[in-house]
């Protein structure tokens, strides 16, 4: 082994050399087949919705459009996963890498920093150009467009294709079981409650450690807010969390836990669980947005389950959907606008209805799915009325998970009051970054 | 790895007798000299490359107010007294600290325990291969990933379906079950056992490796005195695989104070703050908050704190040694 010493240190100082350039090598070979070689022929798009999901299906459909009315072109998908783009996208889109459209996140926290930023396209000469203000809904606009980062005004920067919105699905077996009436006041809601808990089953599926259970503190504050009190926490930066609609709903999702309405042991549980519970027929009522729609059609087999809007109540959480977005070093802007229009159109926008999500633009006379139509029925009273309250962790980055503590301390029985002023300190400290 | 180099300086080492008979490289010494920087560039650039630039980037951007794209706005200071001024820090590093009695005095106190059970007992009793069949299989949670342990402990600790909820139903202590991550009271210390569980195989493996080292002399002897397995090991074992014992507090310690999966994956901090861990606020505030100088003042302040340790330990460990030696 320790023989000849200059020699063997010489074969090693060329093997070391030779493996140096075999890996230099290789890098400029991986370099070149990365990029390069996009031709104005392919269009590289990027989403993260499931393939039997209402818009996976959807997009499908959109994308024979496309390549039917563009001959010639190819659209390239890469299924991303939401996780994958909400931590990379800035990075991602600040290169050469960067898809010619993809779906992203709506909201300040996202698509309203990559805008801020520079990185994504504004499409406002497009929306004139194609008409698309003319399918949205004002509250749906909300959304798609950002001044400095901020929605609400300013050029439009992203184009959903759906909406959302919470809704209370319901078990109507287990209803008619334990005869309890569909409630449509405010009142009747929580009597219907008091009287499962009477039979010992706890009414609402809840989720703590995600967002379902923030969903719920955000419910019982709409239902003690006006328009004006959502557009100053949304984008105001001027939330009180001590005003009266923050101080009745912590105090309430509080006294709801004490009551039995809400499991206490739900503090741990994800989304799924929430879901779980339901669809498994245990609970009797869940509160969650329109994503759940399509699932529980088809997964909802051995009991008849139905949905009516939070009682009492002209704000409930929801918004337009994720969104469309064309980044500034796309290669193929005019093929992504001409894309965002084919998604548009009435067969695209039909088949999102049918396959049970919120289509933007779907003629509800169209709508064959009895389900569907009722989807959209709810949806057009939340529009007609502007009763999209949003969401409650947009008003700065990282809200989400300072809600989802916040809640988990209340369910826990943590004094209402720290656990709000602890928002309002976090509200204050994600604003001033 | 012996380089010819390291013979050429200690050519007397009785470990390498050929050196000697064959004679030629120590005249050669001087100029191969001259070749050893080379041995060190790789490391070096890999050092600057992975820990040194990181590192002085990470300072960099602590002293700054950034979203992590676009322009850096200078604040020298002031991530850092912000950082002191957060409760949920400090409550973060407290749980930090429990992490480390969870994932390297318990593991190395029970894995000395065991070591010694499994070694002197079981190997003497039912043969080596039982032990060595044992030892593999309390060491298996080490090389099983643990983004798919955290899930099947989420499962085991689920509050309504939970494989421990439903044992203890059935075992008639129903009024035990607990939703074990849900409770603030319960789950820093439910996390806690899964690491125990985690780690126990690390020191384990290597004190029975250090077992083997020893002696058997002294325990002859020892036991011709009179020594009760109890004395034996008090005043042989654990003076003798003292090294290991060293290593193996080393280099938990530091993985309690990186620890991050576990969090991650049974509780993301919750409820509330109360698993809150710095590794992950730090994550929280660099990924999710978008205060990526908030969350890098986190992160250097969890590296310094980290190399005092080390620090502290390798001091300690060279003194202890060179008063034995």
């Amino acid at each position: 082994m320790l023989t000849t010493g200059r020699a063997r240190r010489s074969t090693r100082l060329a093997a070391a050399l030779a493996a140096g350039a075999i890996a230099a090598a290789t890098l400029t070979a991986c370099s070149s087949s990365g990029g390069g070689s996009s031709s104005s022929k392919v269009l590289k798009l990027w989403h993260y919705e499931a393939a039997d999901s209402a818009m996976g299906i959807a997009w499908n459909q959109a994308i024979k459009d496309f390549e039917g009315s563009h001959p010639g072109v190819t659209v390239k998908v890469e299924t991303k996963t939401f996780e994958q783009l909400q931590k990379t996208a800035p990075m991602v889109l600040n290169s050469r890498d960067a898809p010619d459209i993809l779906e992203y996140n709506k909201g300040n926290a996202t698509a309203g920093l990559l805008s801020k930023q520079g990185l994504l396209t504004d499409l406002t000469p497009q929306v004139a150009q194609y008409g698309w203000d003319k399918k949205l809904s004002a509250s749906i606009a909300v959304t798609s467009r950002y001044a400095n980062g901020i929605m609400g005004s300013g050029g439009w920067y992203g184009i959903p294709n759906y909406a959302e919105f919470a809704m209370v699905y319901y078990n109507a077996d287990l209803f008619e079981k334990y005869g309890v009436a569909v409630p449509k006041t405010f009142a009747e809601f929580t009597a219907a409650m008091d009287a499962f808990v009477k039979k010992g089953i706890t009414p609402l599926a809840n989720a703590g450690a995600e967002y379902p259970a923030q969903q719920y503190l955000y419910d019982l504050a709409l239902t003690k807010a006006a328009p004006a009190w959502v557009t100053a926490y949304q984008t105001g930066g001027k939330a009180d969390f001590h005003d009266a609609a923050w101080t009745y709903a912590a105090n309430t999702l509080a006294d709801w836990v004490k009551k039995g309405y809400i499991a206490k042991d739900s503090v741990s549980l994800k989304a799924t669980d929430m879901g779980n519970a339901f669809e498994s027929g245990k609970s009797p009522m869940m509160v969650s947005g329109s994503w759940w729609y399509g699932t529980f059609e088809s997964e909802i087999k051995n009991f008849r389950w139905d949905t009516f809007l939070w009682p009492g109540s002209g704000l409930v959480p929801g918004s337009g959907g994720n969104l469309w977005v064309v980044p500034s070093n796309s290669k193929n802007k005019q093929l992504a606008y001409d894309f965002i229009n084919t998604t548009l159109q009435k067969d695209v926008q039909d088949l999102i209805a049918n396959k049970g999500a919120v289509a933007v633009a779907a003629n509800p006379a169209d709508v064959t799915d009895p389900k569907a139509k009722e989807l959209v029925e709810h949806y057009n009273t939340l529009a007609a009325s502007g009763g999209l309250g949003f969401y409650p962790d947009w008003p700065t980055p990282g809200f989400y998970d300072t809600l989802t503590a916040a809640t988990q301390d209340l369910m826990n029985g943590k004094d209402p009051n720290s656990v709000l002023s602890s928002l309002q300190t976090a509200y204050r400290q994600g604003l001033t970054q | 790895m012996t380089v010819a180099g390291t013979a050429d300086t200690v050519p007397s080492n009785a470990a390498s007798p050929d050196t000697t008979r064959r004679g030629a490289p120590r005249r050669r010494g001087g100029r191969a000299g001259r070749g050893y920087p080379l041995y060190l560039v790789p490391g070096a650039v890999l050092f600057l490359a992975v820990i040194a630039v990181p590192f002085g980037m990470n300072v960099w951007i602590s002293l700054n107010r950034w979203q992590g794209i676009g322009p850096m706005t200078w604040v020298g200071l002031g991530n850092y007294r912000r950082l002191l001024a957060d409760s949920v820090f400090w409550s973060s590093f407290w749980h930090n600290v429990l992490l480390i009695v969870a994932m390297a005095v318990l593991p190395t106190a029970l894995g000395l325990v065991v070591a010694a059970a499994l070694f002197d007992y079981v190997g003497k009793r039912f043969g080596a291969r039982t032990a060595s069949v044992l030892r593999a299989c309390i060491y298996l949670p080490q090389v099983m990933p643990l983004a798919v342990m955290g899930v099947v402990w989420g499962w085991i600790l689920a509050p309504r379906e939970g494989v421990l909820n439903s044992v203890l139903r059935d075992l008639g202590l129903g009024s035990l079950a607990h939703d074990w991550l849900g409770d603030p009271k319960t789950a820093l210390y439910s996390i806690m056992g899964v690491l125990v569980w985690i780690q126990l195989g690390f020191p384990l493996v290597v004190f029975m490796a250090g077992l083997q080292r020893i002696d058997p002399a002294l325990y002859e002897a020892a036991e011709l005195d009179g020594a009760s397995w109890a004395r034996r090991f008090r005043h042989v074992t654990v003076p003798q695989i003292r090294p290991e014992f060293y290593v193996v507090l080393l280099m938990t310690t530091i993985a309690a104070l990186k620890a991050f999966a576990p969090i991650y994956v049974l509780t993301r901090g919750g409820p509330g703050y109360s698993t809150d861990i710095p590794s992950y606020f730090s994550y929280q505030n660099f990924f999710e908050k978008t205060q990526v100088g908030y969350g890098a003042a986190t992160a250097t302040v969890l590296a310094a704190i980290t190399l005092v340790i080390a620090a502290v330990f390798v001091t300690v460990q060279f003194r202890r040694q060179d008063e034995e030696g």
